[in-house]
């Protein structure tokens, strides 16, 4: 067991007492609203409209002068927007142009539009930004572009990950092509891709090398069918030593339900998924049920709940999956993350998940060795596997500090985020 | 019935249909014409949730390579005094609205959720947005909303830039032939100010695998400990000093328990005010360690005291063309100067040319300081669930990336369908 000298304790005592002296409050003052002088011609006619920011009525109070020029009627209509004080140098302008035969109200209209949202980006530092929206009135599609490649995207990309030591060495290669075409109506997605890994220990003449390879390639076509159900098909070859699989071949198609409409789905969305078809498997190695080969029929079931709320976010997923030769060899998994704000301050992250695994045919005879087990190389037989984890944090204090203090701040450095 | 009658009946019926479909058509072409001129956005965020911005925001176009963009949108982030994040929005204007540049701030804090940061985040966006919306007929289209405040906020601050956090976590599994357990708690009590930074904490971990072989079970475990403190005066906008005193004790080390004092002196060539962009510091750091060790080390001791002091340079930086970060550490002990060690890494990620994205992040480092490792050897599962430092001269990481990718530039589609289905997809990388 460890054992902490006393004097350790004393030393971060010391540090504490320390930190306890510069206590030097420092004050934060809350910025107060933009103030805004109108200038020209009817422009104090758009004061009502402003709600966000404050009106003056003298030029030499403003943060930003708007002059409006001239009074609405045909022609076009300048906005000059003009900063003073600790707005000092910022400036901008924007022009109205009526369509032709415009009604006066409409000019008037347009022109406080623009007046609003030419304010914006001076006011976006002051309390009344939290509150102000802006929306478009209208369902634009996604798709009114100009695109001569009619919505298909190319990529390939090449990933290498190499490291090592004294000891032990490790070398992963990735390399991947897709083409993919989405639109609310269609969604097409093909990959390939193809994984090479690579390690080996040395360790006082104790040498052990071990290889991985892996390719594969999907596809997906799916059609939408109003808000709620969809039709597709996948189908997907692949080899893998982990898996024994020399090479495995599927065709399925499938149909999803969403019991809320797909147009909420970054909010809620609560699918069921089904889908049937047959599995070819040619094995690496012979199996434990004498096998090198074999073609299985499959059906399974999924439901899944996810949600991005207020509160949190949560996912949880359901599926079960048999084959028609033998209802006995099935899988039933479960997967469930959610991450809840019990109440202010007090976070709770849980993830995890389990199988009841009855299908593990690609089993090799052979079995594995001691170093396969102990560096995850091989499938090993279980009836049964789980992960999961969990986390609770606590913050308290002067929570709505927003001050930054970058100084001294070991490592901080980099994240990166690789998703394939 | 006569059959002329029936063609009658179906001329009217389709006339009367005709008229408001027509009307309906002409809107949608005119809506359709307004957001082919909206302006084309390249958002470079990595915590944006962009199908959910692409749903509340689209007034806008979003394309996929920052060349294509008229508006260059950067998002930055760096931490706050309370654990919170203050996330930077660089508006750049490019192409037809060169000139248009803006930056933006929005905090969450520490307990926000996923829909409270993407709700802030989507806000500051589209305030961020409206000066070069205004200037797209789609313009005519938007609404600006404000609700009024209702209660004024308390700023008022009663815990005097004190944070408290505790926190405790786990992480399981398993399957009949093995199962793996880690779990950790942590504590810190942090104040930070503008002026004045102080750091502490305590952490614990432990560790457990076992695995079953041909009957027999075999367990392995590993646990750590330790507690730190940091100390750090500003010195205007680029200098800072401050001391820390870190206490540890682990079994992967070999230490009993460790206790170092240091003192520490940091420049930035860049101001401070800009270190969510840019910021090449160097750090001179003086330290004094006191090590008790769990068994003997290769040298014979028990215990020892060492000074060291050590130097490294690091810049960072983003930019719209990627970022770039470099760093070079040196350290060594002073009762022997061949007790050293030598580091170096950096990070790249580049998009100089229209759809090709290169990425490069890699470390290596000169080991001569391994005064710790434990004298005899270690077990194969030592070795191979590297449950035990080993003695090396050496040790690098590379990681390299490069994805080309052509066809569409517009990526405004949200399509949720088949999502657990998988398929294609691609490669998506982003460093900050």
């Amino acid at each position: 067991m460890i054992s902490f000298s006393r004097s350790s304790f004393i030393a971060i005592a010391a540090l504490i007492l320390l930190a306890l002296v510069p206590a030097a409050g420092l004050s934060q003052t809350a910025p107060s609203g933009l103030k805004v002088f109108l200038s020209g011609p009817e422009a104090s006619a758009y004061a009502a409209d402003l709600g966000f920011v404050v009106i003056v009525q003298n030029r030499e109070e403003a943060d930003m002068i708007v002059e409006i020029n001239p009074a609405p009627g045909a022609g076009p209509i300048e906005l000059l927007f003009l900063g003073q004080g600790k707005f000092q140098g910022k400036k901008d302008s924007l022009k109205y142009q009526p369509a032709p035969g415009e009604k006066p109200e409409d000019v008037r209209k347009g022109v406080s539009r623009l007046v609003q949202l030419g304010l914006l980006r001076f006011a976006a530092e002051t309390p009344a930004a939290a509150r102000i929206d802006v929306v478009l009135q209208d369902q634009v599609k996604p798709t009114a572009v100009n695109d001569p490649w009619n919505f298909w995207v190319f990529s390939l990309s090449a990933n290498g990950f190499l490291m090592g030591d004294d000891v032990y060495k490790n070398q992963e290669w990735f390399f991947s092509a897709s083409a993919n075409r989405v639109t609310p109506d269609w969604k097409i997605q093909m990959s390939g891709s193809y994984v090479l890994n690579h390690n080996s220990y040395d360790y006082e003449g104790f040498v052990y090398e071990s290889e991985s390879r892996s390719k594969s390639a999907t596809g997906l076509i799916a059609r939408s069918l109003g808000e709620h159900w969809s039709i597709g098909a996948v189908v997907s070859a692949s080899s893998s030593t982990y898996n024994n699989q020399k090479l495995y071949f599927t065709l399925k198609p499938a149909i999803e339900y969403d019991v809320f409409k797909y147009s909420e789905s970054t909010k809620k969305q609560l699918c069921f998924l089904y889908y049937a078809g047959p599995e070819t498997y040619h094995y690496a190695e012979e199996t434990i049920f004498d096998k090198r080969r074999e073609t299985l029929w499959k059906q399974a079931l999924t439901v899944a709940l996810d949600l991005i709320r207020p509160w949190g976010t949560m996912s949880v997923s359901l599926s079960g999956s048999h084959y028609f030769h033998d209802v006995t060899k099935n899988r039933l998994e479960l997967y469930a993350k959610l991450s809840w704000r019990i109440f202010k301050g007090l976070n709770f992250d849980i993830y995890g998940g389990g199988a009841r695994i009855r299908d593990q045919f690609a089993l090799p005879k052979g079995g594995a060795s001691y170093e396969e087990v102990l560096l995850r190389r091989k499938q090993l037989a279980t009836g049964y596997s789980y992960y999961f984890s969990v986390g609770l944090s606590y913050t308290f204090g002067s929570v709505l500090s927003n001050i930054v203090n970058p100084r001294l701040s070991s490592g901080g450095g980099t994240s990166i985020s690789i998703s394939m | 019935m006569p059959r002329s009658f029936h063609w009658l009946i179906f001329i009217l019926a389709w006339g009367a249909a005709a008229v408001p479909a027509a009307r309906a058509q002409a809107t949608e072409t005119d809506l359709d014409a307004l957001k082919k001129a909206a302006p084309k956005i390249y958002l470079d965020c990595g915590s944006c949730d962009l199908e959910y911005t692409k749903n509340e925001i689209p007034f806008v176009n979003y394309v996929r390579d920052r060349k294509e963009a008229e508006v260059h949108i950067l998002v930055t982030s760096q931490s706050t005094a309370s654990g919170g994040v203050e996330y930077t929005l660089t508006f750049m204007g490019q192409n037809g609205f060169a000139g248009i540049d803006d930056s933006f701030r929005y905090f969450s804090k520490k307990d926000d959720t996923d829909d409270d940061i993407r709700k802030g985040l989507v806000r500051a966006l589209k305030q961020g947005l409206a000066a070069y919306v205004a200037r797209t007929p789609i313009a005519s289209r938007l609404q600006v909303r404000y609700r009024p405040e209702e209660k004024p906020a308390d700023v008022r601050d009663r815990w005097d830039h004190w944070v408290f956090d505790i926190g405790t976590d786990g992480y399981f599994n398993g399957e009949e032939s093995n199962s793996q357990a880690n779990f950790g708690f942590n504590f810190s009590a942090n104040r930070i100010t503008e002026e004045w930074k102080l750091r502490l904490g305590l952490d614990a971990s432990f560790a457990e695998d076992s695995f079953t072989y041909e009957g027999e079970k075999i367990k392995s475990t590993q646990e750590s400990y330790s507690g730190s403190g940091l100390l750090v005066k500003s010195l205007g906008p680029h200098w800072s000093a401050g001391l820390s005193l870190e206490a540890d004790a682990s079994t992967y080390n070999n230490y009993r328990f460790r206790l170092v004092p240091a003192l520490a002196v940091e420049y930035d060539v860049f101001p401070y005010a800009e270190s969510t962009r840019r910021k090449f510091v160097f750090v001179y750091r003086l330290g004094y360690e006191n090590v008790r060790y769990r068994e003997i080390t290769i040298y014979d001791k028990l215990r020892e005291s060492l000074l060291s002091q050590s130097l490294s340079a690091s810049l960072s930086l983003k930019e719209k063309w990627g970022s770039i970060s470099f760093s070079v550490n040196g350290s060594h002990y002073f009762h022997d100067i061949k007790m050293n060690d030598l580091g170096v890494s950096a990070v790249l990620q580049l998009n100089l040319v229209k759809g090709l994205n290169a990425y490069l992040i890699g470390s290596g480092s000169r080991i001569h300081n391994q005064l710790a490792l434990v004298k005899g050897s270690a077990s194969l599962e030592e070795i191979l669930l590297q449950r035990r430092q080993l003695a090396t001269s050496y040790s690098y990481f590379a990681m390299v990336g490069l994805s080309y990718t052509f066809g569409s530039v517009y990526t405004n589609v949200v399509n949720p369908r088949f999502a657990k289905l998988g398929g294609g997809g691609g490669v998506s990388i982003h460093i900050e």
